[in-house]
């Protein structure tokens, strides 16, 4: 199991205050790591699928990045180093990694010239144009990649109880740990289907467009002794993938 | 938030330059351009930002039929705005609101990543990522506002919602008291991004 999937509701930090830091980025460089995600995002090999014509963007990309690619990085991540870095340094140290595995660039010229910017910070960046690659890129920003896929066939409906599922544990997932066997009733069920960036595995996300729910649960449900006084409910979005029948209904099956 | 951990005192250069590093790589092998990281930041700063939320909550203030849309239907409310053309982009495909009412009070948070409603409210700030927010909101709510400086009856039932789906969620808060008769612009300047996710209320107009 990973402690980055089970960070919600951890226990021991409640006399530690929240960073408050309204900002969106902290450092300069922060920005240029973002743009590079962004950029990516819409150059990724996997918007053909969404019926953008990358061919003409002839950007030279020819493999995916998308969130699940970031996600997978940080989740990667030795968990105590991963509280040891700041936000867009994960990222920088995530994004970084996935060129170099996919041999975009090698760890040589990326030492070299990254000697070379750290020797001369002020160092102009090479010159290159291409509207149709800066086009692409917006063009993803404004029409997104929606991951809907038509009509669903939900197996539950809105106030029908679910048992959350545990399935094994996996590189990545969207199932916060702290739902793992709980009881929860649906709230809300949203129309149609909806697929996921990629296969997790035996987690079971991904392999085909499922429907995705609003899951209502009760605090004491989740934490039991540890829930705060007073506490609300707590609602979650969970792909069907994740839910089952109340478990003791199954039981009885 | 204290930190156990040292770090080399050049730590933020050696960042810059490996990511300076990472961009002159890319774009001289043809997968970006020298012009692509500007644009991609441009876009948010003068596009996607969090004037496009604090519309969206002055126009529910004002139009109960556009405040019941929005619950049940975000994007098709949006969309009756004018607003950038973008809203239903990256991180807006599918955009949901949760409405604070007298005795409810509802929160965002992402306990797996930093899932954030890109076209409404920007980039997400830095507090909405610190692993300490996202750990401690989901189970001790409560305690978390009080210390961020948002008042609670005891009564107000605190509901959390976790962005784990598809879903890019957002607050529309309450309107404050003493606006009667106020401008769209007026109230729009009354609504901060903290407001539109649930770590504060909307501002209180300043007494005339």
């Amino acid at each position: 199991m990973k402690l980055q999937h089970a960070l919600g509701g951890l226990e021991g930090l409640e006399t530690t205050p929240v960073n408050f830091e309204k900002r969106v980025f902290v450092e300069d460089w922060e920005k240029r790591i973002f743009g590079i995600h962004a950029a990516m995002m819409g150059l990724s090999d996997s918007l053909r699928d969404a019926g953008y014509d990358m061919e003409a963007a002839g950007a030279a990309v020819n493999t995916t990045w998308t969130w699940a690619d970031l996600r997978k990085g940080a989740e990667a991540m030795n968990p105590f180093e991963y509280f040891q870095f700041r936000y867009y340094e994960k990222w920088l140290g995530g994004i970084t990694a996935y060129f170099l595995q996919h041999g975009y660039l090698t760890a040589d010229e990326l030492a070299t010239t990254t000697a070379k910017y750290a020797q001369t910070p002020t160092a102009e960046l090479p010159v290159r144009p291409s509207d149709s690659i800066d086009d692409q890129v917006i063009r993803y920003l404004r029409q997104g990649d929606t991951p809907f896929r038509g009509p669903g066939e939900p197996r539950f409906a809105a106030g029908d109880a679910v048992t959350v599922g545990n399935p094994p544990h996996s590189d990545h997932t969207r199932l916060p740990g702290y739902l793992r066997g709980r009881d929860g009733v649906i709230e809300r069920v949203w129309t149609g289907s909806y697929a996921y960036f990629c296969s997790t595995g035996p987690d079971g996300l991904g392999d085909q467009p499922v429907p995705v729910y609003v899951v209502r649960f009760e605090p004491q449900e989740i934490w039991g002794a540890a829930a705060e006084p007073n506490a609300g409910p707590i609602y979650v979005e969970l792909y069907e993938t994740y839910l089952n029948p109340p478990a003791s209904t199954e039981d009885a099956a | 938030m204290s930190t156990p951990f040292s770090y080399p005192s050049d730590r933020e250069e050696q960042s810059a330059a490996q990511v300076r590093a990472l961009e002159a790589l890319l774009i001289e092998k043809g997968v970006i351009t020298h012009t692509t990281v500007d644009k991609v930041l441009g876009y948010f700063e003068s596009e996607m930002t969090p004037l496009n939320g604090q519309k969206i909550v002055a126009r529910a203030w004002v139009d109960p039929d556009f405040a019941a849309l929005l619950a049940t239907d975000a994007p098709a409310a949006v969309a009756q705005l004018d607003l950038p053309d973008g809203m239903a982009g990256a991180e807006g495909e599918h955009l949901a609101a949760v409405l604070n009412e007298p005795g409810v009070h509802n929160l965002v948070i992402c306990t797996l990543c930093s899932c954030f409603p890109w076209p409404v409210l920007g980039l997400p700030p830095y507090w909405y990522k610190d692993p300490v927010f996202r750990a401690r909101a989901a189970r001790e709510p409560r305690a978390v506002l009080t210390e961020l400086g948002v008042p609670l009856d005891d009564d107000t039932e605190v509901r959390v919602w976790d962005s784990s789906g598809h879903s890019r969620w957002f607050v529309v808060p309450e309107r404050p008291a003493g606006t009667e008769g106020w401008t769209e612009d007026q109230l729009a300047a009354l609504v901060t991004t903290e407001s539109m996710i649930g770590v504060a209320l909307a501002d209180v107009p300043a007494p005339v």
